[in-house]
């Protein structure tokens, strides 16, 4: 018990090439960070390579021969309208990596702020972020969003999207930072730094904030997963932008098809294969992070 | 009762939010949706669209488009605290409580088994991932379970199709029951629908046990870590009950609460899990609203999907005391 | 006595390793002892003195890394070190039964208290039926001065003293040979805690069994034991009785670790507080509380509240160093009165004025100017320092910020002067991180702090109970000597009346958020009258085995009725201190 086990030290922030060597053997050992690091790194090199040396305009209708297997032509096949599938891929991870990224930017920034004002200044301007966050939290993200793109119309573009998506984003990292600020606010260093004489801006932006990095990070890398779910799960609906090939339109068209009745398996599949890789991906580095930010999980080795 | 107060007002201002924004989001977009379905309604039909005078007539007298905004703002809450959704465009004269109704039951009976069942299995996979760690199938086993909650459900949903409806031909692929199945309570239509949910419903289960596993072994690495277990450790008690009674019943309390945040998402994943399965609940008439237009159809499933969010929020809040004799007896636990 | 006559524990040569990542730690070296029935050993020594593990070994709660790797605790002819854990879990609570540390927590939160005291007898296979083991439990609760009512309680509803009273009593169930009490009152206020040992003293004497007292405080010791184990980094370092031990200590560890004890009777010299500049006792005071009271409310259907502190007066006149001590338990209020103090929270009601301006009616840059001249020393040196700078960072910021010292070598120049003060190396000291120095070197470093910025007030609060007691005597130096060589005048916050007695120059006595008694301590704690001072006292177990840790029963009643009538106590004020007013 307390005789045995020495507290866990906490990140060190030394001279960078000792930083970089730390983060490549924390890699090491904390395989789902690895792993995760790993498909995403694939599926953006695939998506890169693709703008590259691809012809990524193959990804309009009437491209090509509709409805064909996967064959040298269309490695991946092509879809009823004519779309070769392996340039949907390409062009659909980057528009949904972009939505979701920005989205997720946007809505880490928003709920940040929000946080750390509730969190830090207290009193009834927390009451009242807190109300907001708890409203919002508490209904069904997808059905806010069916109402508003539903409302918006069909003419949306994938910036339009991120905005929409935004709307929802910025209420888990709103809440996670609250509750670290809260956390935070108590701490010895932070009372030392009022008798230091340091104003409220230097002990949110000095104090603070570099304590609250790797937890920003897990924020940011959840807040694009659930992002990019929404996202997803819109265009999948028939609610996203209607002329560009993002990954969850082509699930929508693949169901309005009924592509799996017509064994277009690979109609079907390039989507949601891609998907799952993205998905898991993110999920594997943000329970890798979380292991990072959470030093009780490090500590019993969870 | 805070609690359960709490959340009451949370779930109305929730429905006035959403109300307000199918209120607001039309006009500030200069967008009119009865034209829209007008032209639809046209285009479709070439010309002979039945009864759009009488529509138009009750969607101006609902709304009174003549008047100031506010007042019809406020006409419109009124009617949504009395629990009147209108009039559907697209199923005109229906109205829009019928056809929600006729779904609801389909997407609760869905939901909540598939709910209750990946809860119970995720919950002891997750609790026992920490209480035998070294057993090989666990270990095996329930990383891979969540993976799978990584997936949205409707994208497994599709694979599922694919496997055992398509190729293996084991399941039906699509819709509530067979055609031609008479809907009485007999067995062979009871036996029907269930035959018809089981795939759906192993969509939602496989994704969701990963959750429940993932957030109760969290709670049990934070349980295992308390001082109570040491001692009942030191009491020298049955494994079982230290599982059960002192591991299991102690973690199962916050993960009541996971439940409670967790549900809207649930909620809204399975109306893309409908879809795939052009199941006749809430979530393929929410998707064929969307393909029609049919804003007042759309509001109303969006209403109602929130309600039940609400109601079975509630219940949980309720139950809540009986599971933790702190908030029991002390009243509130802030903080 | 019984038929089969046990022989207590005998254990030998027993030693026990973790395993690593950074090697091969020894925790336990060869150690050999025995307690016979119906005494009561001590194990005293730090922590990483290996003394939780041995006791862990012979519960058999050793898990990897951690390995016995000889030895052999021979209980009657039961060997425990060779049994298979399912073996060693059968014999828990039958013939050896441990007392855990933390009573706050060690309790299922969810189980009611009657379950949790039934459930051992039933896994142990206790041959009752239901309402037999009702009668027991009830039984069982009585010996430990508990109401049998109590078994339908939560944990929760129960206080720290009669929680671990059921820890006990779930202990003691099944009549065990050998008790392992582990720190069992180490999150007890001093009155409770005599009261659970006596308590404990008197239900292991009836059941004639052997225990073994795990703990660091020598003066518990000195009260509790009959023989006495130190130990140090897992090797014996002396046995004997405890009078021995304390009469005549072989060891100088020994030694240390029974001075380290405060006792009452070393009180070093230090200057009375004297009006020192007669042209500043002109000058407002340093700190003014116009009766300021605290309540704390728990949400918003939280109309009444409670009150933490009650409407406090008083004031410390400028020009005159003095330390006032204000001595409470926890909840007594004495930390929300520090808060208070320093501006942290505002008060419900009343004003702190800091020489002679409300704390709260200052614009943010005149609030930040005011702590130029108070300061502050918290409790715990690790949480001080902001984990992302090195600890130069919480030194370098009030210089500058203060316009103490702007250029970089003139900061330097003061950190280092400020190690030097209180006896630290610079060069070891000002580029490491917090986590990279001693409890001790962080708090040192610490009073560096505030020494080096001067302040007029300076609020320590509890500075030396996070900190080994070998250095505790000289933190206090430091803040006598900031009172005599720089003219400060210091509030020291503590539980602890013994460090009170040695540092300070007037106490108040905070009991439920009000002060009951003040004076100067050579009266208020040597000669104490108000009930609750002299329950305190009388409850401080005094590192002297001779000196009967006798309890004060009069005081106990005549408190009970007090805080039964309703009425707040009256105040006793013993005795004035020159620049210090007080209003009851």
């Amino acid at each position: 018990m307390a005789d045995a086990a020495p507290p866990a030290a906490p990140l060190e922030w030394g001279s960078s090439a000792r930083f970089w060597r730390t983060i490549l053997l924390y890699l090491g050992r904390n395989k789902s960070l690895a792993v995760g690091v790993v498909l995403l790194l694939g599926l953006a090199s695939l998506v890169i390579g693709g703008y590259l040396f691809y012809d990524v305009k193959l990804a309009e209708p009437l491209s090509k021969m509709p409805a064909r297997p996967p064959s040298a032509d269309a490695w991946l096949g092509t879809d009823k309208h004519g779309r070769d599938l392996f340039a949907v891929l390409i062009v659909g991870t980057a528009l949904t990596c972009k939505v979701g990224l920005l989205a997720g930017l946007i809505g880490v920034a928003v709920g940040t702020v929000l946080g750390f004002v509730g969190g830090f200044f207290r009193g009834w301007i927390d009451a009242a972020i807190n109300l907001l966050t708890d409203v919002f939290l508490a209904v069904p993200p997808l059905l806010i969003l069916v109402v508003i793109a539903a409302n918006l119309g069909t003419s949306l573009s994938t910036t339009d999207m991120v905005f929409v998506i935004a709307a929802l984003a910025w209420r888990e990292p709103a809440r996670r930072i609250r509750s670290q600020v809260l956390v935070m606010r108590e701490a010895g260093y932070v009372n030392n730094a009022r008798l230091n004489g340091t104003s409220s801006f230097g002990i949110i932006f000095k104090e603070m904030m570099p304590n609250l990095i790797p937890y920003l990070m897990v924020s940011f890398v959840l807040t694009v997963a659930a992002a990019v779910l929404a996202a997803v799960g819109l265009e999948a609906l028939g609610l996203g932008p209607q002329n560009e090939p993002t990954l969850g339109m082509t699930v929508y068209w693949a169901m309005h098809y009924s592509a799996s009745l017509l064994g277009m398996w690979w109609w079907v599949l390039t989507p949601v294969i891609t998907l799952v890789v993205l998905f898991v991906g993110l999920y594997l580095i943000t329970t890798g992070l979380d292991e990072l930010a959470n030093p009780r999980l490090r500590a019993k080795g969870a | 009762m805070v609690r359960v107060l709490h959340r009451l007002v949370l779930m109305v201002l929730v429905i006035w939010l959403a109300a307000s924004i199918n209120f607001l989001l039309p006009r500030m977009t200069d967008r009119d949706p009865i034209e829209e379905r007008l032209a639809q309604a046209l285009g479709d039909s070439g010309g002979s669209a039945i009864g759009i005078e009488e529509m138009v007539a009750e969607y101006q007298s609902k709304f009174g488009t003549d008047q100031p905004l506010w007042k019809q703002y406020i006409s419109m809450m009124g009617d949504i605290a009395q629990f009147d959704l209108g009039v559907s465009i697209n199923y005109f004269p229906d109205r829009v409580a019928t056809h929600v109704m006729a779904a609801l039951p389909w997407s609760i009976a869905l939901l909540g088994t598939a709910t209750l069942i990946s809860f119970v299995i995720g919950t002891i996979l997750g609790a026992l991932t920490i209480w035998r760690r070294k057993s090989a199938w666990l270990a095996r086993i329930v990383p891979l379970f969540m993976i799978l909650a990584a997936i949205p459900f409707y994208l497994v949903g599709l694979v599922l199709v694919y496997v055992f409806s398509l190729s293996l031909g084991w399941f039906p692929p699509a819709r509530g029951y067979g055609v031609g199945v008479n809907m009485d309570w007999s067995w062979t239509a009871i036996g029907n629908v269930i035959y018809h949910a089981i795939l759906p419903a192993m969509s939602i289960v496989l994704a969701a046990i990963g959750i429940w596993a993932l957030s109760m072994r969290g709670m049990m690495v934070t349980v295992q870590g308390e001082d109570y277990m040491n001692f009942a450790r030191a009491k020298g008690l049955s494994n079982r009950r230290m599982f059960w009674r002192y591991a299991v019943r102690n973690a199962i309390t916050p993960q009541i609460t996971t439940l409670v945040l967790a549900f809207g998402t649930i909620v809204g994943g399975a109306i893309l899990v409908e879809r795939v399965f052009v199941y006749p609940g809430i979530g393929t008439l929410l998707y064929n609203s969307v393909l029609l237009v049919d804003y007042f159809l759309i509001f109303g499933c969006v209403f109602i999907l929130i309600l039940t969010v609400a109601v079975s929020l509630m219940i949980l809040d309720l139950l809540y005391p009986l599971l933790d004799p702190r908030i029991r007896a002390g009243g509130e636990q802030h903080g | 006595m019984h038929a089969v006559v046990s022989r207590g524990l005998t254990v030998k040569d027993l030693s026990i390793v973790f395993e690593t990542d950074d090697g091969v730690v020894e925790a336990v070296r060869g150690i050999s002892f025995d307690v016979q029935p119906g005494e009561r050993l001590g194990f005293v020594g730090e922590s990483g003195s290996g003394k939780t593990t041995t006791a862990l070994s012979l519960m058999g709660m050793i898990d990897p890394p951690g390995r016995v790797v000889s030895g052999s605790a021979m209980l009657g002819d039961l060997d425990l070190l060779t049994l298979s854990p399912r073996e060693h879990a059968a014999r828990r609570l039958v013939d050896i039964a441990y007392i855990p540390q933390g009573a706050m927590n060690s309790l299922n939160p969810v189980m009611r208290v009657g379950e949790q005291v039934e459930d051992g007898m039933i896994d142990h296979g206790a041959d009752l039926n239901k309402a037999a083991r009702k009668a027991r439990v009830a039984e069982l609760l009585r010996q430990v001065d508990l109401d049998p009512s109590v078994a339908r309680l939560f944990p929760h509803e129960l206080s720290g003293g009669m929680k671990q009273r059921v820890a006990i009593a779930i202990a003691i169930a099944l009549n065990p040979k050998l008790l392992i009490a582990d720190e069992p009152t180490s999150a007890l206020d001093v009155i409770s805690q005599r009261q659970v040992m006596q308590t404990l003293r008197r239900v292991q004497d009836e059941m004639g069994a052997s225990l073994i007292l795990i703990g660091h405080d020598m003066g518990l010791m000195a009260q509790f034991a009959d023989r006495i184990m130190v130990l140090r980094r897992g090797l014996l370092v002396e046995a004997g009785p405890v009078r021995q031990i304390f009469r005549a200590p072989q060891d100088a560890y020994t030694r240390e670790l029974i001075d380290s004890v405060p006792a009452l009777e070393r009180r070093p010299a230090t200057a009375p507080p004297v009006v020192r500049e007669a042209s500043k006792a002109a000058e407002p005071p340093v700190i003014a509380l116009e009766g300021v009271s605290k309540t704390y409310k728990r949400g918003l259907f939280d109309r009444k509240g409670n009150q933490a502190l009650k409407p406090l007066t008083f004031s410390m006149a400028s020009g005159t160093p003095m330390i006032v001590s204000v001595v409470g338990q926890s909840g007594s209020g004495k930390s929300t009165l520090g808060s208070l103090l320093l501006g942290f929270i505002r008060p419900s009601e009343g004003r702190v004025l800091a020489q002679g301006r409300d704390m709260h009616g200052l614009s943010a840059a005149e609030r930040r100017e005011r702590y130029r001249t108070v300061q502050a020393v918290f409790q715990d040196p690790y949480a001080a320092y902001n984990p992302f700078y090195k600890v130069d960072h919480g030194l370098a910021e009030p210089l500058r910020n203060f316009g103490v010292a702007t250029r970089r070598d003139d900061i330097l120049a003061k950190m280092r002067s400020a190690c030097e003060l209180v006896g630290l190396d610079p060069d070891q000291t000002i580029h490491r991180f917090a986590h990279q120095l001693s409890g001790g070197q962080r708090q040192r470093l610490m009073v560096g702090r505030a020494m080096m910025l001067g302040p007029k007030l300076l609020v320590a609060d509890e500075p030396v109970s996070m900190v080994d007691a070998s250095l505790r005597s000289s933190i206090l130096g430091n803040l006598r000597k900031m009172k005599d060589d720089l003219g400060v005048a210091i509030i020291y916050i503590t539980h602890d009346l013994a460090t009170a007695y040695e540092v300070s120059d007037y106490v108040l006595v905070l009991y439920r958020g009000r002060v009951v008694e003040a004076g100067d301590p050579e009266r208020v704690i040597k000669e104490p009258q108000h009930p609750y001072t002299r329950l305190l006292v009388a409850s401080i177990p005094w590192p002297d085995p001779d000196r009967h840790w006798h309890g004060d029963d009069a005081a106990e009643a005549e408190l009970a009725a007090l805080d039964g009538a309703g009425a707040p106590a009256p105040c006793l004020v013993r005795s004035t201190l020159p620049g210090f007013t007080l209003k009851v």
